[in-house]
This record gives structure tokens, C-alpha cells and sequence, in this order.
């Protein structure tokens, strides 16, 4: 018989999301370590979502069931971890640029992000440069993570680490940057701290910039 | 046949006799601040009112020397016409969509008035005025949304995957078909208000969405939509679509408008023989941060390709240098 945790990935990564719900609580009955089915379970399981989306095997939607499914599957175990607000690996700040209502990327991001441990805090979307850099200064958060999916809203994203310098609070956050249009290049011209192409590379660039694993 | 911008790009269209060089054309939109500054007018003024339109839409025929003129500038206009609450920007902001009067995917209640709608007469009547100016010198573009796009809009991107994903199809069909009317009605207005070729966008995403996604869920769609509405139309759907050139053909359009993601030499081998390939140069690495001879290479690229109209890949940033988008026109102008 295929274990539970397998049972439990598979029903992320299969998209079986009605199962989910009875999957986990078997494994909490069975007193199965709480943390091996987060890790072992809904974070590999993520894992192999996003290398199926990076290979382009799979698509936006079957990524935002199986998104889903993680995500439901985490919300019957969180309460149930011991000392939770103090075991997650970095506080993530998160946001769309102005002028860009588009945030399924961000979103998927964030998803991704919670359920590999980090503790994330969405701005929402269509921010002004002075409500990100307030935030900054007010939540200090380890990375700050800025999304844009159409070319039209590129520049917003300079105007906002432009003023993260201006303000003198460059060097207290790592600032990551993602949206269908940006490239690696366009991340070092405005002087990010790194570039993601997808929520998967987005989970490990964050693991990378806050050092965790 | 003489080598007048009209004469080119309708040719190109239709894989006709090449003239002297190859055609530039703007199925999306090709303002920027420079252009709005040279023509006098700004957003978001030139989104919802039929003058200020025109007057910016012919820049990019006067100013920057495109061979067509398409004076639609966000893919908003149909949505506020059915009920979305749209912020029209500003100078260095595009309009955007505020809520999603949909979302439950309720029956999608049509205004009888549809085409008198503010945002969807601004355009029937820019596109005349246009037409007054350059017809039969230079090619009038219109532009619609395709039901794909529309569905966005209007029950939110995120949702509507969703439910793709969660197989949802029945759903996904009922809205589509409800919404492919409004597509038909304002492609076939724009024609009768002085439009020469409509670009029919439909955001079937590459990376968003797969091949099978479209093949399934929107193919039958276009196919029905193409037979429907007579005029020339361009197809434009972002992303990396190289798996799914031939489905764009099958649905029956005349032009495909695609991006830098899919190799020119590829989309040309593909379906070059089937449909009129316009675009593909890149936005956010080579029109907006690039160099005047980055521009250059990519546009002798896409034509040695063999790609039969020139142009931006979609929408430009708003800060795009001026002298890159002049730089498209004087490449093509060296010739074949």
C-alpha cells in the first residue's frame, strides 16, 4: 500500500482536491510528524507542480488547482503546529506594481511561498512607490517581492526600488522581481537582488536570498 | 502596385505582390509618452475621447511613419461596456479593470445599446475620423476583444483559469458563447465605421494556458467567429505560442500578430503559407531598454524570416524611446 504521504502529493500534484481533506486527517490520526507531511508531502509535491509548469507539461490553471489543493491541505495542519509564528523561515513582503491589476503570478507566488514555510504579507495589487516603501520601513521584512505582467508596467518596478534606495532602506531587504516580461537582465538593471521566472524559481531564489533551506 | 503604406500592408495581408519594402503596421498599440508629447494629446483623454483618439492614432502614421493607423489603446473599451468599472489611467498609466461583475459566472446580460456605449462609440468614431484622413493611403486598423479575453475581464483572470483548470467546461463554454456576440458586433461595426483589417486579441496565453486549452475550449470559437465576420482579421495572442501556430491558422484567420518568444524562422516554416505573420519585435528588452541597433538586428531578423508585416510584439511600454520606434520604420524602409 502507497503510503500517506504519498497518497497526500499525489493528491496535489493529481489535482485531487476533493481528497485532500481526508488524506490529511488520516495522517494526523496515524500521527504521522506534522512537519513530514508539510515537507514531505504538500512541499515536494509543490516541487514537482512547478518543474511540470517550468517544462510547460502542465498550465496556469492545473497550477492554481494544485495550488489550491496544497493550500487546503496546509489549513487543516497550521493550527495544529506547536509555536507556528515563530517556526516560519522569513518574512516575505509581497506586491503588483502600479498600473498592474494582474496577479495570478503573485498569487501562485505566494502559495508557493507559504507553503515552503515562509511567512508572506500580500500588499495586494496596483501599489503606489509610497506605499511599498512605507510598508518596507514599517513590517522589515527578510525579501521583498515585486510582480509585473505587462511590459506597460515595467518602470514602475525602477521607481520603486529607486525610492527603497533614496529612503536609505536598500540594505535591510533583498528585493526579488517576477512578471511574464522581466528577464534576469532587467532585474540587475534596476538593481534587484534576483529574478524568478516562475513561482518555482521564486521559492528557491527566496530560500537563496534569506539563506534557509 | 504601387508602394504606398495602404497598398503594402493590405498585400502583405493577403501574401500578395511584395512592393519595395516591407510594411510596419501597429495591431497593438504604439504610444508612448514621446509620441503623445509630439501629438499634443495624452491619456487618458485619447481612451474616451473620439478626436483626441484620432489625433494620437494618426501620430504614429505621421510622426513615427507606421504604415497603418489603429486608434485603440486599451483592451478595456468592451468591458466597461458591459459593466466593469474601468480606471482610464493616466499619462504613464494603462487602463485597468477595477471589479469583476461576473465572477459567479452569471448569465451575462448584454446592453441592446451595446455599440452606443461611450467606450465602444469612441472608437467607431475615431476609426472614421481616421478613415477621413488617411483612407486609401494608409491601412485603418481596428481592434476587439475575443471572448477569452472578454471572460477575463469580466469574471477575473484568476477565476476564470481556475475553473479551467477544475474542468469547469460547460461554465466556460455558456460564458464564452455569450460574449462571442460582442466580439462579432464590434468587429463588424469598426469594419462599417472605416476600419481595413481588425485585430481580434484573445489572450489564450502561451505559458498562461496550453495548446489543448485552446484547441479544446476556443478553437471551435474562432472558427465560428471567423466564418461570422467578413473583414480581414489578425489574430493576437501573447506568449510563447510556437505549439500552437497551426490552431491559430485552422481557426481561419488572415494574419497572425505574435511575439519575440516564437522564432520568426519557426512561425514562417509553420504556418507562413497559411495566414500573414506580422509582428515580432521585442518590447521590454529591445524597444524599451534597448539600443537603436538592437532594434535594427531584430527587424532585418524577422524579415530575412521572411515575416510579412513588421511590428511591435504587443503593447509598448509607455516610456519606450521614440527613436526606437522610428528605428522599426527606417529598418524595414532598407528593403527585402
Amino acid at each position: 500500500m502507497i503510503g500517506i504521504i504519498e497518497q497526500i502529493k499525489d493528491a496535489v500534484v493529481s489535482r485531487k482536491r476533493k481528497e485532500i481533506e481526508g488524506l490529511v486527517k488520516v495522517a494526523i490520526d496515524e500521527k504521522v510528524d506534522l512537519n513530514a507531511i508539510i515537507n514531505d508531502g504538500l512541499i515536494e509535491a509543490m516541487d514537482i507542480v512547478g518543474k511540470k509548469f517550468g517544462s510547460g507539461e502542465i498550465y496556469v490553471p492545473e497550477m492554481l488547482v494544485s495550488a489550491i489543493t496544497m493550500k487546503e491541505g496546509l489549513a487543516i495542519i497550521k493550527p495544529l503546529l506547536q509555536g507556528d509564528a515563530s517556526q516560519h523561515k522569513g518574512t516575505i513582503l509581497m506586491g503588483t506594481v502600479k498600473g498592474d491589476l494582474h496577479d495570478i503570478g503573485k498569487n501562485l507566488v505566494i502559495m508557493m511561498l507559504e507553503g515552503a514555510g515562509f511567512k508572506v504579507i500580500d500588499l495586494g495589487i496596483d501599489l503606489s512607490v509610497e506605499k511599498v516603501v512605507e510598508k518596507v520601513r514599517e513590517i522589515k521584512p527578510d525579501v521583498l517581492g515585486l510582480s509585473a505582467l505587462l511590459t506597460t508596467t515595467m518602470p514602475a518596478m525602477q521607481n520603486v526600488i529607486d525610492m527603497i534606495r533614496e529612503q536609505g532602506l536598500r540594505e535591510s531587504v533583498k528585493i526579488m522581481v517576477g512578471g511574464a516580461p522581466l528577464d534576469s537582465r532587467f532585474a540587475d538593471k534596476i538593481g534587484a537582488d534576483g529574478y524568478g521566472k516562475d513561482a518555482s524559481e521564486a521559492v528557491q531564489l527566496a530560500r537563496k536570498l534569506i539563506g534557509v533551506n | 502596385m504601387k508602394s504606398t503604406p495602404y497598398n503594402l500592408v493590405m498585400s502583405a495581408l493577403y501574401k500578395g505582390k511584395k512592393g519595395e519594402r516591407p510594411p510596419v503596421a501597429n495591431p497593438t498599440s504604439i504610444v508612448c509618452q514621446d509620441l503623445m508629447d509630439a501629438a499634443n494629446v495624452s491619456f487618458p483623454h485619447a481612451h474616451t475621447d473620439a478626436n483626441a483618439m484620432a489625433e494620437l492614432a494618426l501620430a504614429g502614421h505621421e510622426v513615427i511613419g507606421f504604415d497603418s493607423v489603429m486608434p485603440e489603446y486599451s483592451v478595456h473599451q468592451e468591458a466597461a461596456a458591459l459593466g466593469c468599472e474601468v480606471d482610464w489611467g493616466s499619462r504613464d498609466r494603462m487602463p485597468d479593470s477595477r471589479n469583476f461583475p461576473y465572477e459567479n459566472f452569471s448569465e451575462i446580460r448584454i446592453p441592446g445599446d451595446l455599440l452606443e456605449k461611450p467606450s465602444m462609440r469612441v472608437v467607431l468614431d475615431a476609426l472614421s475620423i481616421v478613415r477621413r484622413h488617411v483612407g486609401g493611403k494608409a491601412a485603418v486598423i481596428g481592434k476587439v476583444m475575443g471572448p477569452w479575453t472578454l471572460a477575463y475581464h469580466l469574471a477575473g483572470t484568476q477565476n476564470f483559469l481556475l475553473q479551467v483548470g477544475l474542468g469547469e467546461n460547460e461554465m466556460i463554454n455558456r460564458m464564452l458563447r455569450q460574449l462571442m456576440p460582442v466580439t462579432i458586433a464590434f468587429a463588424k461595426a469598426q469594419f462599417a465605421a472605416g476600419a481595413d483589417i481588425v485585430v481580434l486579441a484573445d489572450h489564450a496565453t502561451g505559458n498562461l494556458v496550453g495548446a489543448y486549452h485552446y484547441e479544446e475550449l476556443l478553437l471551435p470559437i474562432h472558427k465560428e467567429m471567423t466564418a461570422e465576420i467578413e473583414g480581414p482579421l489578425i489574430l493576437h495572442v501573447c506568449g510563447n505560442c510556437s505549439d500552437r501556430l497551426e490552431l491559430f491558422a485552422d481557426a481561419g484567420f488572415d494574419g497572425y500578430h505574435f511575439e519575440w518568444q516564437v522564432d520568426s524562422r519557426t512561425a514562417v516554416e509553420k504556418v507562413g503559407h497559411r495566414l500573414a505573420l506580422v509582428g515580432n519585435i521585442n518590447n521590454s528588452q529591445v524597444l524599451f531598454q534597448g539600443t537603436p541597433e538592437d532594434v535594427r538586428k531584430q527587424v532585418r531578423y524577422a524579415i530575412e524570416a521572411g515575416v510579412d508585416i513588421i511590428a511591435p510584439e504587443c503593447a509598448i511600454p509607455l516610456t519606450t524611446p521614440l527613436e526606437n520606434l522610428k528605428t522599426i520604420v527606417q529598418a524595414a524602409h532598407e528593403g527585402y
